[in-house]
């Protein structure tokens, strides 16, 4: 870094090799941008920061916003990993964002629409049914249902990251039960109380009426008038690792927060218990997976379902969010294929890039996936949350060995990726009580209605904490960050 | 409102109410072992027999140890194993604050929460190291803080009222109980030991939040009578078993108000009205009639009524409702 930004918080500062930095440029100095930020937070000095860090974590813990509960009955809970160093996102890269996201999310209601409707797809390219239909999270008796309102995707969570030249690339498709969207408002929260002076100056969109926006969202897709409509969202309980999300979103929208034992059917209505009595439920915000939706459908030992809630549904009577069967669309093997789908279903080229993508279903992909099983990164398609994984490039040969057997077994479970560079982001460490750069992902959220997409002006920022590590998750010691988009200038 | 979180709402203000109520009685039985001139086994017994832990104290310490002041507060706050101890109370508090998120104010949950943190963490610990008194007394200010905002920051609806049901009828077992071991033990003392006994009835005063209204009342005449009236019948006094029932028969009455379905409330609502018309001097006058027997029917009456209250408004379909609390609900 030049002379000029080398005091404070930010001296000494070194960005990583080959990775883009998101606020600073190769050659060292503050991308434009965010230069006005750099010199407020840089101002601070490591005691002020190493306070206001520690302020933060204690807010945190007292307002109970942890994700990881008991497994035992009196077992920790842990605060989300936070670091008060914003990532920033400029408004030029922001509108770009928008625009792709929107039409991701447009081209996947399509090709959701198509698959359990007529499949003109797979008639017209008839090689790419296996793949599609081979994913146990196609439901094939959820096909000729019409969703209320005709949405499908009402939350969709789109993971990006930036390769090592700054392009952001779309990673994963969550269009079943994204989560995260909690830690963004509370992050903004902290941010709020602690960088005032800083926040206000950086020109920063606001996030908190995501709530109402959402509540406005699934109250436009009830099957009765959306003025008279009872909103819920169904939780698995307090023992599930995203609880405090839960309530906070039932808390935020001023809807009831309902176990599966608070609901019942009859009639193909939805119906829950109160203590005067019944009273009907038009939409259902569902954070339980598909399989445990309804036992009368699905695993028949589930407790957290509610009995003839599918028959309920496609009988139009109740709004479920996101709509049963959109693991289809998500699937890893799948998202291959969504830049086709834009094209097939949209007749547009895709704004936004992704990463290449080898699907083992394919005997070529397959055949160039087990020679270069040290480059690359493969994945189960049906895992979540950084498992099932292979590093490649740091592999050992027992696990390259293991994976290639997983693979010739099940071709269709597992895809490869070559390693994106992740971008990198200037992050508090508190042991040395420095400025590290550490490697971030962006997860947006975008809520759609029968009138459109809505891209909320923020989103998660997931930070790898460890020193060289490219894995973001929570579950393997990631971390999270307030993410900073900027007002247009006028 | 949905029934299970009902079930969350009354168990929380019974919990909170609880662990108020451990703390203050903790708190005075300390403050009267340095006062009066006490036997210690006649200071701390009682405690262990307000909350019905008698027979498991003795069964884990040995009968003797009811003179050990450190082991009665040992076990009344850090024990694992008691149902009753400080620790699990509000483990248990927290819980169903935490269960039902989305119904109570930010800050009602924020100070359950953190209350709970201060008390497991290493604050806590040290605060009951080194400062006994002001251990119990933030225990106290935290919940009253807590009761305080539910009803400043919350609307004044159906899980307001649950909340505060839980919490008076809890306050009137408490209350009742207090008095009835109190009693007991004042009982089977020597006559002429009017000190002592002053001190005791002070002390039993205090351990019920009393001891100011009590001498406003009464301008400063103390008699045991008079001390056992006032806890009972005393319809200003916010802690007096008549106070506590006449508020849960209004709680109830609004519960069942006739915009519900059905006579829903209307078994709790018989069960309470023969409770109340009891509470009155004249129960007391009489060959058959004793302190003992009102107290022991108060007890029990209101343990019936909390069944009866789980019974038609939790509707007990729910797995939950197997919780840790049920459990506890003593007589």
């Amino acid at each position: 870094m030049r002379q000029s930004e080398d005091a404070g918080l930010f001296k000494g500062y070194s960005i990583i090799p080959g990775a883009f930095d998101e606020l600073i440029s190769p050659q060292g100095v503050p991308r434009p941008d965010f230069l006005r930020l750099l010199e407020l937070l840089g101002s601070r000095s490591p005691d002020e920061f190493t306070r206001i860090q520690a302020l933060a974590e204690r807010a945190l813990l007292n307002q109970g916003v942890t994700f990881s509960v008991y497994s035992d009955r009196r077992g920790t809970e842990r605060i989300f990993p936070f670091c008060l160093i914003p990532r920033l996102v400029s408004a030029r890269d922001w509108a770009h964002l928008e625009r792709g996201l929107e039409q991701r999310v447009r081209a996947l209601s399509a090709f959701l629409d198509d698959i359990y409707g007529e499949q003109r797809l797979l008639a017209e390219r008839p090689e790419l049914r296996d793949i599609i239909l081979g994913t146990s999270l196609y439901l094939p008796h959820l096909r000729g249902v019409r969703p209320p309102g005709g949405v499908r995707i009402h939350i969709a969570g789109i993971d990006l990251i930036r390769d090592g030249q700054g392009t952001f690339q779309v990673l994963e498709d969550n269009l079943r039960t994204p989560s995260g969207v909690s830690y963004v408002m509370e992050s903004r929260i902290l941010s709020k109380r602690v960088l005032p002076e800083v926040l206000e100056q950086a020109r920063v969109r606001r996030v908190d009426h995501y709530p109402a926006k959402l509540a406005e969202t699934l109250r436009a897709t009830s099957p009765e008038d959306p003025e008279r409509s009872t909103v819920v969202v169904l939780t698995p309980g307090p023992y599930n690792s995203a609880y405090f999300e839960h309530s906070f979103l039932a808390r935020t929208m001023g809807v009831e927060l309902v176990h599966a034992a608070d609901l019942y059917v009859e009639d193909a209505r939805v119906f829950v218990r109160t203590t005067r009595g019944p009273r009907r439920v038009h939409v259902i915000y569902r954070r339980i997976d598909d399989a445990f939706l309804d036992p009368d459908v699905f695993r028949p030992d589930s407790l957290l379902g509610v009995r003839g809630l599918m028959k309920a549904w496609a009988a139009g009577n109740v709004t479920l969010a996101n709509a049963p069967g959109n693991g289809v669309a998500d699937d890893k093997a799948v998202y291959a294929f969504v830049p086709d789908f834009i094209r097939y279903y949209l007749g547009e080229e895709p704004v936004l890039a992704q990463v290449p993508t080898y699907v083992c279903a394919r005997e070529e992909d397959r055949r160039y996936v087990l020679e270069h099983l040290e480059e690359l990164v493969v994945k189960t398609v049906d895992e979540a949350g950084g498992y099932g994984m292979l590093m490649g490039p740091q592999s050992t040969r027992e696990e390259r060995e293991d994976f290639r057997q997983r693979i010739l077994a099940e071709p269709r479970r597992y895809i490869a990726q070559p390693r994106i560079e992740l971008s990198t982001c200037p992050t508090w460490d508190g042991a040395t009580r420095q400025v590290v750069s550490r490697r971030v992902d962006l997860r947006p959220y975008i809520l759609t209605s029968p009138q459109g997409s809505w891209v909320l002006p923020g989103g998660l920022s997931r930070v790898a904490l460890r020193a060289g590590s490219y894995v973001v998750n929570s579950s393997q010691g990631g971390g999270s960050k307030d993410t900073w988009v900027q007002k247009e200038t006028a | 409102m949905i029934a299970r979180i009902a079930e969350h709402c009354f168990w929380l203000g019974r919990y909170l109410e609880r662990a108020e109520s451990t703390a203050r009685v903790l708190q005075m039985t300390g403050q009267l072992a340095l006062d009066a001139e006490l036997p210690p086994e006649q200071c701390w017994m009682p405690a262990l027999a307000i909350f019905g832990e008698r027979p498991a104290f003795s069964a884990r310490y040995g009968e003797q140890a009811e003179s050990d002041g450190e082991a009665v507060q040992n076990f009344l706050t850090w024990e694992e194993g008691n149902f009753s101890s400080l620790v699990n109370i509000l483990f248990s508090a927290r819980d169903n604050a935490r269960s039902i998120r989305e119904v109570v104010s930010r800050e009602c949950w924020e100070v359950t929460n953190e209350l709970y943190l201060w008390l497991v963490g290493e604050v806590g610990k040290a605060e009951y190291t080194h400062s006994r008194y002001a251990f119990y007394l933030h225990i106290r200010r935290m919940v009253q803080l807590c009761l305080g905002l539910s009803d400043s920051t919350m609307l004044h609806d159906t899980p307001l009222d649950f909340i505060r049901l839980g919490v008076v009828l809890e306050r009137a077992g408490q209350t009742a109980r207090l008095l009835d071991v109190h009693h007991h033990v004042l009982a089977g003392m020597n006559q002429g030991h009017l000190v002592v006994q002053t001190a005791l009835w002070l002390s039993l005063l205090r351990a019920g939040s009393g001891f100011e209204p009590f001498m406003k009342s009464h301008s400063g005449r103390v008699t045991g009578d008079a001390v056992a009236a006032f806890l009972l019948f005393e319809a200003r006094f916010p802690r007096s078993v008549r106070y506590c029932l006449e508020a849960a028969n209004r709680y109830l009455r609004q519960l069942s108000s006739p915009e519900g379905q059905g006579p829903l409330g209307q078994e709790s609502l018989a069960c309470l009205t023969p409770l109340l018309e009891h509470l009155r001097p004249e129960s007391l006058v009489g060959p058959e009639a004793t302190l003992h027997a009102l107290l022991t029917r108060m007890v029990e009456g209101t343990s019936e009524l909390c069944l009866l209250i789980a019974r038609e408004y939790f509707l007990k379909t729910m797995p939950l409702g197997a919780q840790l609390g049920a459990q506890v609900m003593q007589g």
